[in-house]
């Protein structure tokens, strides 16, 4: 499972992402629709940290992927030196209602600095020594496939495919030529195994890409806007390949434009606007009677 | 005035020896460069400010200082301060690969910055660490587009190494020297000397040229 916890993201002044929190369960489908530069590749760029998130957490099957962030745990703001000031030394039991709104107003303002003393630096620790796994450990189970596909153009299709499993999985040539060939059968491109990727259309590339992340056995898929860089009558053939893979049974984040399709294959819709979720509903009750006006008035000009 | 090229025949065996010192210079320098270029064009692009910087102050001295002021630091200069010796052949081909390496790089470094940003976050999103990615996917790549540049200095570096005869190596300029002070003739052999670096660095020239095309022509997406 994905659980994203509260995430933020700036860069410099621009707030991208504001407090986004979503959960992707195991064999899930979940498309993730909105205007442009609402922040959907960010988000979805945060879930194999490609970004680095501002503030919020997170969580791959019980695993903590980013550091941990102080205004997620109470335990840890009141850890902190800025509380211990704020609070001046009274005892307040914890979850009283002056102590809860010490800490709202400690996580609103964002007043935690660098240096909070011993006891807070410590349990940050301890929250990173029990939690936190490294970040090729994370990439490892999760593919990306990209817009412009980003094959590696001085390398053959095959090269493309065995390169990260041989180095980065160890796999003997043969058994990641083996793995390969399979997954470039079920993508329809056999005969293409040898060629280099300029030779490709678009489409084809773009199934070179899916076979290529399919090689690391990922549990977990993203996709961003995998058919918005093709020619029209390519578009299907893409398409198709990840229908087939929904019916495989992966988990997958897929941001796309291509409506009909998202209603098609979602379990989830999650509506962007601004770099907040505004919705996060069923397709069916999503598409049929959107609840904000903001997403109304988004699916009125695309639909 | 009469031209007497045959004088210059009993000088051929010397001239080939000499042609082969400047080659020999030429090349080591031109491979030690690209060896240095690659770490110091790596110090260049690491988001480690020490190492911008260092790798910056390393260029700069080598566009800073004339060329024939370096060769007489490496080969006078240097060995009194450290201690180390070098002959004239070591210090002119180590001083010619270190200014290489700082021009290379330079060049690598565009290189690097003009790969598309996608290779690098391909590489990532596969789980390929740094290394390997700049090893395997991002080098490859740049080289391919630094290949002319690698052509144009062979060419200046093949020019210029006409300046360790000023620290007593035999190159083809000497060898020029010895016969105009034997036979008090000049024209002959330093129109033997440019006729043979001219129709050189127009063959690499073509090369370049060839190279350029093919990097131009390669499909980058
Ligand atoms: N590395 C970056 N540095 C600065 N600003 C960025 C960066 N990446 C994204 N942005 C900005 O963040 C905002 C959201 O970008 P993002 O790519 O997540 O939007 P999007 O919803 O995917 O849009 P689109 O549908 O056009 O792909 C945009 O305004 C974009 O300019
Ligand atoms: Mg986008």
């Amino acid at each position: 499972m994905i659980d994203i916890k509260g995430l933020y993201k700036s860069f410099g002044q621009l707030q991208v992402l504001r407090g986004i929190s979503l959960k992707v369960s195991d064999g899930e489908v979940v498309c993730i629709i909105g205007p442009s530069g609402s922040g959907k590749s960010t988000l979805l760029r945060s879930i194999n940290l490609l970004e680095r998130p501002t503030y919020g957490e997170i969580w791959i099957d019980g695993k903590l992927i980013t550091p941990p962030d102080p205004y997620l745990h109470f335990d840890v703001i009141r850890a902190s030196n800025t509380y211990r000031h704020m609070a001046q030394e009274r005892q307040l039991p914890p979850d009283s209602p002056e102590d809860l709104d010490i800490v709202r107003r400690i996580k609103e303002q964002d007043l935690l600095k660098p240096r909070e003393g011993r006891p807070y630096l410590d349990l940050m620790r301890r929250i990173e020594r029990e939690h936190r796994v490294d970040d090729h450990y994370t990439r490892r189970r999760i593919g990306m496939v990209f817009q412009h596909f980003n094959l590696f153009p001085h390398m053959t299709v095959m090269e493309n495919m065995v390169y990260a499993p041989m180095h980065v999985n160890k796999l003997s040539r043969q058994e990641a030529e083996q793995k390969a060939l399979t997954l470039l059968n079920t993508v329809g491109l056999m005969d293409k195994k040898d060629v280099y990727p300029a030779t490709l259309s678009g489409g084809q590339k773009q199934r070179v890409a899916i076979a290529r992340a399919l090689c690391m056995e990922p549990e977990y898929l993203l996709f961003d806007e995998p058919t918005s860089a093709l020619d029209p009558e390519m578009v299907k053939e893409v398409l198709a390949v990840i229908k087939a893979l929904v019916e495989s049974g992966i988990s997958m984040v897929l941001v796309t434009h291509e409506m009909g399709f998202a209603r098609e294959i979602a379990d989830r819709i999650c509506f962007l606007d601004e770099g907040i979720l505004v919705e996060d509903a069923p397709p069916d009750v999503f598409f049929s009677t959107p609840k904000s006006d903001r997403a109304k008035a988004f699916l009125e000009k695309v639909l | 005035m009469q031209f007497k090229f045959d004088i210059l025949i009993p000088y051929l065996p010397q001239f080939g020896s000499a042609l082969l010192v400047t080659l020999q210079v030429t090349i080591s320098a031109l491979l030690l460069g690209i060896v240095l270029a690659i770490p110091l064009s790596l110090f260049k692009i690491l988001p480690v400010k020490p190492l911008n910087w260092l790798a910056a102050f390393y260029t700069s001295i080598f566009r800073g200082v004339p060329l024939m002021v370096q060769v007489f630091m490496m080969y006078f200069g240097i060995p009194l301060v450290t201690g180390l010796r070098f002959n004239a052949f070591q210090a002119g081909t180590l001083i010619f690969a270190m200014n290489s390496a700082a021009y290379l790089s330079e060049s690598l470094r565009g290189g690097i910055r003009g790969i598309d940003r996608g290779q690098f976050e391909a590489a990532t999103a596969l789980g390929v660490r740094y290394p390997g990615m700049m090893k395997d996917i991002i080098f490859p790549q740049a080289i391919k587009s630094v290949m002319p540049s690698i052509v144009n200095e062979f060419i200046s570096l093949l020019k210029n190494t006409t300046l360790i005869a000023s620290i007593g190596l035999v190159d083809i300029l000497r060898v020029g020297q010895s016969v105009q002070t034997a036979t008090y003739r000049a024209f002959e052999p330093f129109f033997f000397i440019s006729v043979f670096y001219y129709v050189l660095v127009m063959l690499l020239s073509l090369l370049g040229k060839l190279l350029e095309r093919q990097v131009n022509k390669s499909d980058r997406h």
